[in-house]
């Protein structure tokens, strides 16, 4: 995201809507991006509905009040010079946009943001089959961000685990060479808001997984939601829920169910 | 996606939070999807949602976004999810998609067990399954648990942690009221699954008690 300091007054309403915290006040009293930290999320630039003052008018009204000493406390989700400008982006910056902006598809996915499919349509694709469990681990949530350096950093230590890394995720198609999770060196030091790397192994193997992946938490500078799944028994159990209790970790009350009402259905061999 | 995954709260916030939303699969179920997507949103609307919404459209909470063209304006592979509060809500519109058929799949984000007896009593059984195992990693970086609860609402993390403690003081200090506030926050949440009235419990509970 960019600022055009010729309109921005400094309202500061940037700084509060800004999901990395990284847009702040200058020394010529004017917001400035971070550009190294800004994930190009865009939230700043929807969330703040354009006014669309001339920046002489709000400083010129501001002037008045405080001559007056009257304060002026306005809407705080308004830019009211429309100073918010959405830059073009290249490559690699462009990435930062397709996995942080939940409006643009990801065009090596068809899906908003950094999102997969995952177990959401597993009743029409048989993502993740019986016997199989799948784990979605998130860097950077929630509100943290995170470097593909640190990405890289999990899928390399899973990548010994041998799982099958999901190839519709776009984590996946930056990895340039999934066997041993190595991310392409180009976007190393891009930041997203979250990414997900997605696979699936058999159930069997939860503990090991689960381990590696705590393992690694330990030398990361970012935060990770960790999500495991599986299809259910004809009776609705979750074969995962077992697994992961007896390899001693603790299962969420609330989560996500798929009602397998989506057509065809998929038929396991 | 693991958009709803990871919602936090007390098990007596997340009885009142239950997100339903659709999704369709490239090359099986997506291509002639748009009618099955609007009929599952006025399915959806009929049973009173605290929310609507598509990431494609933004949800019923943003200033330029009419309902009636939200619904008529989804397309093929759109997605789309609304929220409800209660169980009673949730039910009669599972039984309706049930009925409906539709050929696109439904999931729901909440209470794991209340969601597997509302599929029994709609005569199906639940066709996968996934849970959160939580924050792992530099967890120091977090903020509280409240801050968390409110964030995490929003499964693409468009409601930040900044706007989350500036809305609380504004409600501290009686500039907004516990519902203009969630409001705002839900504005943020292009895909509509923020539960406003969990945010303005949320609210009025810090209101009276503090963080």
């Amino acid at each position: 995201m960019e600022i055009d300091k010729k309109k921005c007054v400094g309202c500061g309403n940037c700084h509060v809507v800004c999901t990395m915290g990284v847009i702040t006040l200058d020394e010529d009293g004017k917001s400035v991006v971070n550009q190294d930290e800004c994930v190009e999320c865009s939230a700043c630039y929807r969330l703040l509905r354009s006014e669309g003052y001339p920046p002489w008018f709000v400083r010129a009204t501001r002037k008045v009040l405080s001559f007056l000493r009257l304060g002026y406390l306005g809407d705080v989700d308004v830019c009211p010079t429309g100073a918010l400008t959405l830059p073009e982006l290249k490559w690699p910056r462009i990435i930062r946009a397709e996995f942080s902006d939940p409006t643009i598809t990801h065009p090596g996915t068809g899906v908003g943001g950094r999102g997969t499919e995952e177990i959401k349509s597993n009743d029409v694709t048989g993502r993740i089959c019986r016997g199989e469990v799948g784990f979605v681990v998130e860097m950077g949530r929630p509100g943290t961000g995170a470097y593909f350096r640190d990405i890289e950093k999990v899928a390399m230590a899973l990548a010994p685990l041998q799982p099958t890394f999901e190839a519709m995720n776009p984590v996946t198609q930056l990895m340039a060479d999934p066997k041993i999770g190595k991310i392409r060196e180009d976007v190393l030091n891009e930041k997203v808001l979250s990414a997900i790397i997605e696979m699936k192994t058999k159930l069997g193997r939860i503990p090991e997984f689960l381990q590696a992946i705590e393992k690694v938490a330990k030398e990361i500078d970012t935060v990770m939601s960790v999500g495991v799944a599986s299809k259910c028994l004809r009776d609705g159990t979750a074969l995962h829920e077992g697994w992961v209790r007896k390899a001693g970790y603790t299962l969420s009350l609330n989560g996500k169910t798929n009602l397998g009402l989506g057509r065809p259905l998929f038929r396991e061999e | 996606m693991t958009n709803t995954l990871h919602r936090q709260g007390a098990l007596e916030n997340l009885r009142n939070d239950f997100v339903i939303f659709m999704t369709t699969a490239k090359g099986i179920n997506r291509e002639g999807s748009a009618a099955k997507i609007k009929e599952f949103l006025r399915i959806c609307l009929k049973y009173d949602p605290v929310s609507i919404g598509s990431s494609k459209h933004g949800n019923i909470f943003q200033d330029d976004i009419e309902l009636e063209q939200l619904v008529s304006g989804m397309k093929d592979g759109e997605t789309a999810a609304a929220v409800f509060t209660g169980l009673d809500a949730l039910q009669d519109v599972v039984e309706e998609l049930v009925q409906a058929d539709l050929g696109i799949s439904i999931n729901i984000s909440g209470l794991l067990e209340e969601v597997q007896q509302c599929c029994r009593k709609a005569d199906i059984e639940r066709h996968s399954v996934e849970h959160s195992l939580g924050f792992w990693g530099a967890k120091d970086r977090l903020p509280e648990r409240e801050i968390l609860e409110f964030n995490t609402l929003c499964g693409h993390g468009m409601v930040s942690f900044n706007l989350i403690r500036k809305m609380i003081e504004y409600v501290k200090l009686r500039r907004l009221s516990p519902k203009e506030a969630a409001r705002i926050m839900a504005k943020g949440c292009e895909c509509g699954v923020f539960n406003p009235a969990r945010a303005e419990a949320l609210l009025e509970r810090i209101k009276e008690k503090g963080l």
